[in-house]
Order: structure tokens, then C-alpha cells, then sequence
């Protein structure tokens, strides 16, 4: 069962566009996703939040369709399309009819080649993205927690801590220059994959794909950026205050080892283990058993991202939101009795197959699922596209699975001891600055 | 005004010939005990999803114990006859499986999706759940302390706090007023209330069985006949549906909650069911005005003037009833702007027919995002759900884009005009009254609540 069959086919175009298709003929309709390897974390100094902000433009106009015309064009082909900005990868993505397959090639072949965006574009997304700000962060409760809270207390190096959103002052700051360099030097088809999932053949995909997209200019290779950490040094602390919500809350993070390593794949099901539902020891022991936390949940890139679509440093992280009967020490320290077990005892074997059983579930719900139902394959188009611009080699998708299938218990056990050090994590609290409404 | 669309390129590659949509078959079988069973093979992955549906939710006992199914649901996995609660989530995890048991307005609904090679127990699990829930004490009362603590802060949310408002003000007294219980009425909740809301709605002959996924369907039905036979059947009494009130003239429904820093519009009329004869209509005309990123509303107030990042309408059918409604979360000086824009275009769909070329566009939309819904077994479980949940005609699924396509201009305007009631819009607006309260008044009559639900002067 560890290695699965998915039809992938694979070539690069002489710019440097990679393209990757994978046919299923079942129903008519293809799913389409243009992966270009650049997200919040290198975004420019100065200009945080600029590389979401950046994706936004990407809807704003190129040459051959300005303004509102991409999204038109694709709503009335039957189609729902949208943008997401990640640690290292920023998405473009589009599920149609499949008849509008190649409509929607050379709409995104336009953007790739010419975007063309002016100040009064720039000025109208500012105001878009503050109001998502706001209405994600700052008018909500627990509004970033942990995902906008955890990185400047985890980490040091400014790539990787800091505020992904963007202070607002930055996005003010950001000019239709700042635009053009940013498209210059990131956005060239060398950077980027093309995916082309559903109704079509390899051989329909690779021509179209090089009919819309041969003639873009290669563009110079991505500058290269450090964006390493050195280990923690010790326990980092930091606090937030909860302006809205009544539960204190907290964050956990641990550095997790490096993608593609035996000790990744020991990890995972360490967190599997620790965070898989209600079954998940933290759940069991904090909400099920103790009765001192309402709700936990947790992961590697939780609660942004997955085990697989990362490139640089991240954390396995634990949310805690608690009962206001309990000071923030005392729930700590029955979270670390959670940890303590399996640093010093691992996992049960019986609990580790159980895992896994689990585990590969998920992973073909992810490879399937429909991102809310609306863009079938997501997962998998998401998963092709990361194990092309971080491996190299989109076929990971089909053998990935056997790494943590054989995973034993020794490794897991070692893996906590390694990774789960308490001398060594980032602790965010999360304090509601009021009592709660009675 | 929404700016104009730039010229379309003569580029743009035309749409090829369409690849024909076909709906799978389904398997269905009504079992000796009156369960309704609707099977789907989708073999996309090892897997099948499913939901157990009872026609029984929130709005069974709202007028005495709202939020009652709701936490019936929440306890049922804790424990049955046989198994604890630790003993039913290693069981899940064990065979890949997830399970989520929830109460809607009209339903409360056990959904289960896992590997295919353990069927047989998966299902076995969910009917043991269904039958012989066993409603721990102790589970309970921790179920009962999650759930005060999620509607205290259900009570920061601005999106909660709007849609609860314009619940109770366009359904009064009827069930669907009510979208969650106070904190008091939780307190008084007892076990026995409980047990006795699962005795007398979770039956078979109140239920829905969906599955779709990786299986045979022939194999799958023997099977559930098995499973699920032995259930022992029973009457269930309709839940109530008392008058509606009488809604009259646009009023404004301020919830203030002290320095936000943004406003949550949110505005709608009563409208309808799904099985009413308009609905088609009226989810085209929907997605003319706000229902589609390409939208009349959405390029207005977002890609015109920046005024929000999500703008929606949205139509929502409950089984009884339903209602039209505009969200929109905007920066504190636009509320009146907004507003001004918003009642433009529901006055511009409800006075000028659509151009040919725009009803057209929206016509190729909603036809074929519904395809989309083939893709996944969620997807079409979703699909299924609908049709037979509500007891639309067989053919719903495989005549939906015919239907779509016959829409006419004539169709989109009686629609708005019937729904899109601008006159007597109720506007609801959760922010901060100092900043935004004479914004507010331009619309209305304005009436104050604070965030617990009451008026305030």
C-alpha cells in the first residue's frame, strides 16, 4: 500500500518552465495550477506582507487581459479560480470545465509574460488586503494566533520571523516599482511549474504548454538567500494580548528536522501520534482526560501548512486554548507530562501502527481533496507542484508514503528525545486582556 | 458604477467542444425499517465518505431548549453500550477513519469518511452510535463546560454576531430565530433531555443514509441491510413551524461592540426552499449581483473601491424556509458608502434586465462549477445530499445545467424583484457605534443590542 499509481508524466520547457501532467479521464473537468517558488518568507526587507500583497496584483491585469478580464473569463467558462501565498511557494489555480483548459493556459502565460498593473490597481488591493488583515487578525479573536504570533519568538533570522501579513505601514510603503522588480525577479518561468491535473492527455498538455508558454523569456535564476537559524538556545518566550476572546490560549513550537530525512518521516508520526484528533495524546490527555484545555490542535506548519509544503525552517507546533481556572504554568506543565511520556517511553507499537493506518488515510484525502469541495485535486496538484520546485521530482508524490510506513518505534522514541526538548521550543501566550463576560 | 471590463483580447482562445457530464448511477434501497439508503461509486481513492442524516435539528427544540441537538450530537460518540470514548477514537484511528456528529438547523447528522478495507466496522461503528449511544455523565458534563466556553467566544465574533441578529429579526418567533443557546440555557440542560431527544429522532425511518466511495454497490447495500437492519423503527413528530413575522420597511440592527476596527455588514430578506419553483431563478439572479468573484457587487466594492476583501450574497435554503443575504466587512468610514452601493445594484437587478452577454456568462458559471461537485466524494456526497435531504426530483443532478441555460433576463428580474427586496432590507451592523452609528442611521430606523443580545438605548 506504500506506493501508489497516479499517472504523473514530466518535462521542462527550454526556459525553464517545468510542466507536470497527470490525466484522469473520469469526469470533464481539469484542475490547473501555475506554482511559482517564492512566498512570504523572502519577501523584500521593509516591505513585509509584500509577496501576498504581490499576489493580489497578480489579478490585476496583463497585457492581454486587463482588469477583470481574467476573472471573467474564467467565471463564465465555468470555472473558479484563486491565489494563495505560502512560506516558499505562492499559487495560482483554476478548476474549469475541461473544454476551457486552454483558455485558461493563456491566460496565465499572459500574466506569466506581462503583467500589467498600474497605481490605481496597486492603490485598490492595498485597501483590499487591509481589510482581509482585519478581518482575519485584528477584528477576530485569536485573529494569527499562532501562525502570525509564533515566528519573531521561534526564530532570529528576518526571512523566517517576520510579520507575513505586513505591517501596514509596509504595505504603504510599496510602490508599482517594488511591483515590477518583485515580477522580475520571481516570477520567471524557471521559477515556476505549470500543473495541468484531470481531463487531458500528457501529450495535449506538454503542446499546449508550449504553444502559451515557450516564448516567455527565461529571466535570470532566482538570487539565492540565506534564510538558515541557528539552533535555539534556550527555552524563547513571548506574549499577545487577546483583545476579544474569554480562553487564555497558548503555541508550542519545535524546530523540526530537515524535509526528506528519516528523522522527518519519525516526526511526523510522532505527530500523528501527538496531534491526530481526539485520539491524539495531547487531546486525550489536556481536553478528554484532565479537563484543563477546551480545544488543542497542532502540527508541523500548523496551522498554515503540512508536513510537505515548506522549504527552509519551521516548527511542529502545539495550540492550546484552556479553562481560565488554570494559570498558564499549570497547564504547561501537564502539556509537558504529555511530552515527558514519549520522550522517555516513545510509543506503543500498537499505537504506532494505528498511526499509520491513519496517516496514509489522510494522505489520500489530502491528494483528492477538493480545497472546501470547489477545486477537485488540490492536494495533489499542491504536493506535485512542491515536490518539483523543492525535489526536484514530482513522482515523490507516488513513493513518499513508504518512508513513514517504516518508521519503528525505537526511531520515534528517538526522535522525541531529539526534537521535543524543552530547553529548546518557543512558548507563545496568548492572554485575554479582560475577564471573561459572565 | 462598477469600472468597465477592458476589451476582451481577440486572443483569448475560444472554448473547445464540451466533454459530455455524466452523473454516476446510484444505488437506493429503503430498508424493511423505512432508512433511505443512497449509494455512489466514486473510486478516486481507497476511500469512502458518508453522512447519516436524521430530519431532526436545532429547530426541534428550539422553542423550549435550543442548542439541545447540538449537544445530543456532541455526546452521542462518547460512549455507547459497549465501548468508552477512548476505546470509539482508537477505533477510528485504527481504521483511518473520521467522524464528526453536528446538529443544523434541520438536521443532526453523524459523518464518517475512511479506508474502504474497513468498511464493515466503519459502518458498524456509525450504527452503534445511531442505536445504542450509552451518554455518560461525566462526557456530558465536560461536552456541556466546551460548549459554554465556545459560545463565549462565539459572542467576540463579528460574523457570528451578524448572522445571529438577522436570524431573529427576519424569523421572530419561529425556530429558525434562534442560531445558538444562551449560556443559561445550557446550564439548565439535563441528561435526560438528552437521551430522550436521541430516543425519539434518531430512527431510522427519520433518516438518510449517503455514501460514496470505492466500493460495490450491490456488495455495500447487502451489507448495510446487514448492519443496519435490525434497527427498530418509529414515528417522528415534524418539528414546529409557527407564524413569521411581518417585516416592514428597511430598519437598521446595530450590535456595538467597542473599538473595532472594522464593520460587519450584513443585510437579506426572507426568501425560500429549495423545492420552491423560483429557486433556480433565484440563484442565477444571485450570482449576477454577488454570488460569483465576477459579480455585479464584488467588482463594485472590492475591485472598484476597495472597500472589502470578501464580499458575497448568498441565497440559503432551510427545509421550512429562506433568506437572501448580503455580507461584506469593511473599513469604518465606508459603512454608509457600502451600504449606498450595495442597495444600487439590488436596485439596478431589480429595475434593468440583464444584458444578453452577462446573463449568458453567469449561465456558463453556475452550470459548470456544479460539474466541479463530480470530481471528489465530497463533493458529490454533497450534491446527493441535497437532492434527496430536501426530496428533490430524481433527475435533479443530471437536468441541472439544462435548467440553468433555460433561464432568461426576464427570469433574473422577477427573481430580484420578488427577493431582492431593497425597501424592506434588514441591515445589520456589528462595530463600534461611535464611529459608525450615524453612518448606520442614514438607512434606518437604528435599534442598539450589545454583544450578549440586548437592547441598548
Amino acid at each position: 500500500m506504500s506506493q501508489l499509481h497516479i499517472p504523473i508524466e514530466s518535462t521542462t520547457l527550454e526556459n525553464g518552465l517545468r510542466v507536470v501532467v497527470s490525466p484522469d479521464r473520469a469526469v470533464p473537468v481539469a484542475t490547473v495550477g501555475v506554482y511559482y517558488n517564492i512566498g512570504f518568507r523572502l519577501e523584500p526587507r521593509g516591505r513585509s506582507g509584500f509577496a501576498h500583497l504581490f499576489e493580489h496584483m497578480m489579478f490585476q491585469g496583463s497585457e492581454n487581459a486587463g482588469k477583470m478580464m481574467h476573472i471573467k473569463l474564467i467565471n463564465s467558462s465555468g470555472g473558479v479560480l484563486n491565489g494563495s501565498t505560502h512560506y516558499d511557494v505562492t499559487n495560482y489555480y483554476e478548476s474549469v470545465p475541461s473544454n476551457a483548459l486552454e483558455r485558461i493556459l493563456w491566460l496565465e502565460a499572459d500574466r506569466m509574460r506581462a503583467l500589467k498593473v498600474d497605481d490605481e490597481n496597486l492603490r485598490n488591493q492595498r485597501d483590499v488586503v487591509k481589510e482581509e488583515v482585519r478581518v482575519n487578525v485584528f477584528n477576530q479573536p485569536y485573529g494569527g494566533f499562532p501562525w502570525l504570533d509564533m515566528p519573531p519568538v521561534a526564530f532570529r533570522n528576518w526571512p523566517n520571523a517576520h510579520n507575513f501579513y505586513g505591517d501596514f505601514a509596509d504595505l504603504d510603503a510599496a510602490t508599482l516599482e517594488d511591483v515590477r522588480q518583485f515580477f522580475h525577479t520571481y516570477y520567471a518561468p524557471s521559477n515556476a511549474v505549470l500543473l495541468m491535473i484531470g481531463d487531458l492527455t500528457p501529450e495535449e498538455g506538454f503542446s499546449l504548454a508550449r504553444r502559451h508558454f515557450a516564448a516567455i523569456p527565461a529571466g535570470a535564476p532566482r538570487p539565492s538567500a540565506d534564510v538558515s537559524e541557528a539552533p535555539f538556545d534556550g527555552e524563547r518566550r513571548g506574549e499577545v494580548e487577546e483583545k476579544f476572546g474569554t480562553l487564555p490560549a497558548m503555541a508550542i513550537g519545535y524546530r523540526a528536522p530537515e524535509r526528506r530525512t528519516a528523522d522527518w518521516c519519525a516526526l511526523a508520526m510522532l505527530d500523528q501520534a501527538l496531534h491526530g484528533g481526539r485520539a491524539g495524546r495531547v487531546h486525550r490527555e489536556l481536553v478528554l482526560e484532565q479537563q484543563i484545555a477546551v480545544d488543542t490542535g497542532g502540527g508541523i506548519q500548523y496551522p498554515v501548512g503540512d508536513l510537505f509544503d515548506y522549504d527552509g525552517p519551521t516548527l511542529m507546533v502545539s495550540r492550546l486554548f484552556y479553562k481560565p481556572e488554570y494559570s498558564s504554568d499549570q497547564t504547561l506543565a501537564a502539556y509537558d507530562a504529555v511530552l515527558d511520556a514519549v520522550r522517555q517511553h516513545g510509543i506503543q507499537p500498537g499505537e504506532l501502527e494505528e498511526v499509520k493506518v491513519k496517516f496514509r488515510s489522510d494522505y489520500f484525502a489530502s491528494l483528492e481533496g477538493g480545497h472546501g469541495g470547489y477545486i477537485p485535486r488540490y492536494g495533489l496538484m499542491h504536493y506535485l507542484a512542491c515536490f518539483t520546485l523543492f525535489d526536484g521530482d514530482p513522482t515523490l508524490v507516488n513513493s513518499i508514503l513508504g518512508g513513514f510506513l517504516d518508521v519503528t518505534p525505537e526511531q520515534v522514541r528517538a526522535a522525541a528525545q531529539k526534537y521535543l526538548d524543552p530547553a529548546r521550543r518557543a512558548v507563545v501566550l496568548r492572554q485575554p486582556s479582560k475577564k471573561a463576560v459572565a | 458604477m462598477a469600472a468597465p471590463a477592458a476589451p476582451v483580447s481577440a486572443a483569448v482562445p475560444s472554448l473547445a467542444p464540451e466533454h459530455a457530464v455524466v452523473w454516476p448511477p446510484r444505488a437506493r434501497q429503503t430498508l424493511a425499517n423505512g432508512l433511505e439508503v443512497v449509494l455512489v461509486e466514486s473510486h478516486t481513492i481507497p476511500k469512502l465518505t458518508g453522512e447519516l442524516y436524521f430530519r431532526s435539528g436545532n429547530s426541534s427544540t428550539a422553542l423550549y431548549a435550543p442548542g439541545l441537538p447540538e449537544i445530543t450530537s456532541a455526546v452521542l460518540r462518547t460512549g455507547t453500550a459497549r465501548q468508552t470514548s477512548r476505546q470509539i477514537e482508537e477505533d477510528l484511528r485504527r481504521m483511518g477513519a473520521d467522524l464528526g456528529a453536528h446538529a443544523g438547523a434541520d438536521t443532526s447528522t453523524i459523518s464518517f469518511s475512511g479506508l474502504t478495507e474497513f468498511t464493515a466496522e466503519l459502518l458498524s461503528l456509525v450504527a452503534e452510535l445511531a442505536q445504542s449511544a450509552s451518554f455518560p455523565q461525566d462526557e456530558f458534563e465536560r461536552e456541556r463546560r466546551q460548549m459554554l466556553e465556545g459560545l463565549r467566544i462565539e459572542r467576540t465574533t463579528p460574523s457570528f454576531l451578524a448572522g445571529e441578529r438577522l436570524r431573529k429579526v427576519l424569523f421572530g418567533a419561529h425556530p429558525y430565530a434562534v442560531v445558538s443557546p444562551t449560556e443559561e440555557q445550557v446550564e439548565a440542560y439535563r441528561l435526560p433531555q438528552l437521551v430522550e431527544f436521541y430516543r425519539a429522532h434518531y430512527l431510522p425511518a427519520n433518516a438518510l443514509l449517503v455514501i460514496v466511495g470505492d466500493f460495490k454497490s450491490p456488495a455495500l447495500l447487502r451489507e448495510i441491510d446487514r448492519i443496519f437492519g435490525g434497527w427498530i423503527a418509529g414515528e417522528v413528530a415534524p418539528p414546529p413551524n409557527p407564524a413569521l413575522p411581518a417585516v416592514h420597511g428597511r430598519r437598521v440592527h446595530l450590535v456595538h461592540r467597542p473599538e473595532a476596527v472594522q464593520s460587519q455588514i450584513l443585510l437579506g430578506n426572507r426568501a425560500i426552499t429549495r423545492k420552491h419553483p423560483d429557486w433556480m431563478r433565484l440563484s442565477l439572479a444571485n450570482s449576477i449581483y454577488g454570488g460569483a468573484f465576477n459579480s455585479r457587487l464584488v467588482m463594485n466594492i472590492r475591485e472598484d473601491k476597495g472597500y472589502t476583501y470578501s464580499p458575497r450574497s448568498g441565497v440559503h435554503a432551510l427545509r421550512q424556509h429562506g433568506f437572501f443575504s448580503v455580507s461584506a466587512a469593511v473599513r469604518n468610514d465606508v459603512v454608509a458608502a457600502t451600504l449606498t452601493e450595495t442597495f444600487y445594484e439590488m436596485d439596478r437587478i431589480r429595475s434593468l434586465p440583464v444584458a444578453e452577454n452577462e446573463l449568458a456568462d453567469a449561465r456558463n458559471y453556475m452550470s459548470g462549477v456544479f460539474s466541479l461537485g463530480l470530481g471528489t466524494q465530497d463533493g458529490l456526497a454533497g450534491q446527493l445530499s441535497s437532492v434527496y435531504l430536501e426530496r428533490l426530483p430524481e433527475d435533479y443532478l443530471e437536468t441541472y445545467r439544462e435548467r440553468i441555460r433555460s433561464l432568461t433576463a426576464d427570469d433574473v428580474l422577477s427573481a430580484a424583484r420578488a427577493y431582492f427586496d431593497s425597501a424592506n432590507a434588514q441591515i445589520v451592523v456589528v462595530g463600534d457605534r461611535e464611529q459608525i452609528g450615524a453612518q448606520a442611521a442614514l438607512f434606518g430606523d437604528v435599534d442598539t443590542y450589545d454583544a450578549q443580545g440586548a437592547r441598548i438605548p
